[in-house]
């Protein structure tokens, strides 16, 4: 191994692919910029690679997923998952904790769920409204107007509802509903639970030049035609068109180096395929590797100017890690037993969805826990694949025979599943750290995770369990599984809904954040964080779109600051 | 509305380019029609009897689609085993269907003198009577009965998963609709007629 240098200094250094790394790499370049990108993962190009309209009886095992696809065997993550070969992280004793990585142009943005909520006025300043975790140093007036040029660059469909905190957008039409979920709203009107149309970054019309969806329902297969969002085929591919931006694939990026003035000046990686060490260099170094993977960067850039790693002087950098909560609940409704057949496939996800109703049964003091979630849908004649009617017998009773095959077609489409999406408050338990004792296969020390819910999150669990048990009984329906309080109400694994966000938060305060309200690090002003990971809160709304406004609000002050000569 | 529609791209396109595109050519027409026999992972000859046997009794032909074993299924079920054995690193599914398979001839041959795959088929469903309904069995058959929901759920996840199975339920998606307008109108009738409590 010979270390060797590139001679070239970029204005901009991007490490990671993703939403994050994707959005500001879009902004620069077409602002002029020149960009170099570096993607740890595979080129991938959906045209080509992407496994729509596959058939699961095609594919091993019925397309079942597995450790190394786990969520099947056409998703488009080619290479990642919860557990990366030759990539290991490890837990702090008792702690339970996932961390999902997708090794590839574009990151987890080619098998992501779309939806593309906007956080309201009372998420950026949960610390005002319920004195827990913490405000942001921006309000959502200085965010809207990017979650605007987010929605029209990526295009997102969604309706008017001016629900409280639950901001519209600039949407295209929704798809209308399936029959389920038609059934499912009634439910949801006698509870008084708003159920309206979902909002997902998928093209329901032609836009920017990109096609419409033509509703096979199989988003998280990457789709040929780019009628969804994902950062290969909205942000990139557009932004090389200006000749700007340069992508460096297979490039596992190792630490931040440091000049002697205390800046940035590039970014040291690993050039995968041939194990050689490289430094790309930058007047402004931007990390997007997404949250924890930032983190760990942020720590490995360690340094006699930096003892504790770049931007860490309050050594809050991998402090105040959190993910989502999510609890589930399966149930049968008999109102859908033996209908006319339909093709029920629509888009890639819900057409409805529940967004948090109960904010001032929280303001008055009524609840039991703090913060809100939304309920995610699912149901319907479905693809048929590895696991299709599994405990058949719940709602049967059980058989075999010409009756079973015949009573098997009648009850097809007729389960429904509820999923809730909550947010997890910030606490001192859950952070990342680097792993003094343990690399990875390119020599780079890796992160353990530490992670505790707490009684809002678990508490908000136990609702989420009565809630969707009440919709289906209320729908006339039976529970299929459910979960009490032997398992914390069914309370999902740290990292297991990929939602990590926190790990160098923003504020007013370099004592107190890591970033300040630009992402830029308040110790490296040319250094600057456009993944999740300057999030101080993790409201219930998914972090995509935020992460994509956040960024975009950046870039714009990046290339303001570097035309001004600041950076 | 936000965003502009580009008129360059029209529904027209958009369907012939899927419709072109090599994707599309893999399903199951694109395969080789001189497949290799399967080669046999988990079950010896004579389970793979009692498996085709039971596989039948579960999902036999009827006016709509042939039976599970002319499905591939047991052939799906033993692969299936070495697959989960292999993910999970432990055997304990295939040793649970195993030991279902042995009780069943060992009941044959106590009740009949014959091996399950055997005897005659008022026999067998004899046997399945007692199994197959969870909630009715006999408290000393209820480990067996358990062993039969397993059975079951694959057999007919590999049925239904299988082309046949699609075609029979049948599930018409995975495919461009240049449309699309919710749920069908006849279908919502009848919804809105059950939820009225008039259907």
């Amino acid at each position: 191994m010979q270390a060797s240098t590139s001679p070239k200094t970029y204005d901009v250094v991007i490490v990671g692919s993703g939403a994050g790394g994707g959005v500001a790499a879009h902004v620069l370049a077409l602002a002029g910029a020149k960009v170099c990108m570096l993607e740890a993962g595979a080129w991938y190009d959906q045209a080509k690679q992407s496994d729509m309209f596959k058939w699961p009886y095609n594919a091993p095992h019925r397309a079942a997923g597995t450790r190394a696809k786990p969520f099947g065997y056409y998703d488009a993550t080619l290479e990642g998952g919860w557990e990366v070969p030759g990539e290991p992280y490890t837990k702090a004793r008792g702690t339970d904790f996932m961390w999902y990585r997708a090794r590839m142009l574009g990151g987890r943005t080619n098998h992501y769920g779309r939806i593309s909520l906007r956080m309201g006025p009372y998420d950026f300043k949960p610390y005002s409204r319920d004195g827990k975790g913490f405000d942001w140093p921006i309000a959502y007036e200085d965010l809207a107007p990017y979650y605007d040029k987010a929605e029209e660059l990526i295009g997102v469909f969604g309706s008017a509802e001016g629900l409280e905190n639950t901001p519209d957008g600039k949407f295209l039409p929704p798809p209308a509903p399936r029959g389920y979920e038609r059934v499912i709203q009634r439910a949801c009107q006698r509870l008084h639970i708003p159920c309206v149309p979902s909002r997902l970054a998928i093209l329901t019309k032609a836009h920017n030049g990109r096609p419409p969806c033509h509703y096979c329902g199989e988003c998280g297969r990457a789709c040929a035609v780019n009628a969804n969002f994902n950062s290969p085929g909205v942000h990139i591919l557009p932004a090389m068109k200006t000749g700007n931006l340069e992508v460096r694939t297979g490039a596992m990026a190792r630490a931040v180096v440091l000049g002697g003035d205390g800046r940035a000046r590039g970014v040291s990686y690993v050039d995968k395929k041939d194990r050689s060490e490289q430094t790309v260099y930058g007047k402004v170094v931007v990390l997007a590797a997404s949250c924890c993977e930032t983190a760990r960067i942020l720590l490995n850039s360690k340094s006699s100017r930096a003892p504790d790693g770049v931007a860490n002087s309050s050594g809050l950098v991998g402090r105040y890690l959190m993910d989502t909560v999510g609890s589930a609940v399966g149930g049968y409704l008999p109102i859908l037993e033996d209908l006319p057949p339909q093709n029920e496939d629509g888009v890639g996800g819900m057409h409805l969805y529940m967004p948090w109703w109960n904010y001032q049964a929280q303001k008055d003091g009524k609840m039991p826990f703090a913060r809100g979630y939304h309920i995610e849908i699912g149901g319907g004649r479905g693809m048929p694949g590895a696991g299709i009617f599994s405990g058949s017998e719940r709602i049967l009773g059980g058989g075999y025979g010409i009756e079973l095959k015949r009573n098997l077609r009648k009850i097809y489409g007729a389960n429904v599943y509820f999923a809730g999406r909550g947010e997890m408050i910030p606490n001192e338990k859950s952070y990342c750290e680097i792993d003094p004792n343990a690399v990875d296969q390119w020599g780079i020390p890796v992160l353990r995770f530490h992670f505790e819910w707490s009684q809002d999150e678990i508490l908000q669990a136990k609702h989420m369990q009565e809630t969707f048990q009440q919709i289906i009984s209320t729908a006339g329906g039976k529970v299929l599984y459910s979960a009490g309080a032997e398992t914390n109400w069914g309370i999902s694994r740290g990292g297991e809904i990929i939602h990590e966000v926190g790990a160098t938060r923003m504020g007013d305060n370099p004592k107190t954040s890591v970033l300040n309200q630009w992402c830029q690090a308040w110790d490296c002003k040319n250094l600057f964080v456009t993944d999740a990971a300057p999030f101080i809160s993790n409201a219930d709304k998914n972090p995509t779109l935020t992460i994509t406004a956040l960024g975009w609000r950046t870039s714009d002050y990046i290339a303001d600051q570097m035309k001004k000569g600041n950076l | 509305m936000p965003g502009k529609s580009s008129p360059r791209v029209s529904r027209r396109t958009i369907l012939q380019t899927i419709a072109s595109a090599p994707i599309v050519a893999t399903g199951a027409s694109a395969q080789s029609p001189a497949k290799p026999p399967y080669q046999r992972k988990v079950f010896d000859a004579h389970q793979w009897q009692a498996v085709e046997v039971l596989c039948d009794l579960i999902i036999p032909a009827d006016e709509r689609s042939a039976s599970a074993s002319k499905a591939g299924v047991p052939e799906f079920i033993d692969d299936w085993l070495d697959f989960r054995a292999r993910e999970e690193g432990t055997d304990l599914l295939t040793a649970e269907i195993l030991g279902g398979l042995t009780w069943l001839d060992q009941e044959a041959v106590r009740l009949f003198g014959k091996d399950f795959a055997g005897a005659a088929a008022a026999q067998q469903t004899q046997i399945l009577d007692r199994i197959a309904w969870p909630a009715k069995a006999a408290p000393e058959d209820r480990r067996w009965a358990s062993f039969f929901n397993r059975f079951r759920d694959l057999t007919v996840s590999g049925f239904f998963s299988s082309q046949a199975g699609v075609a029979d339920l049948p599930y018409l998606g995975n495919k461009a609709v240049a449309e699309w307008k919710g749920c069908d109108p006849a279908v919502w009738a009848i919804l809105e007629k059950r939820l009225s409590g008039k259907g």
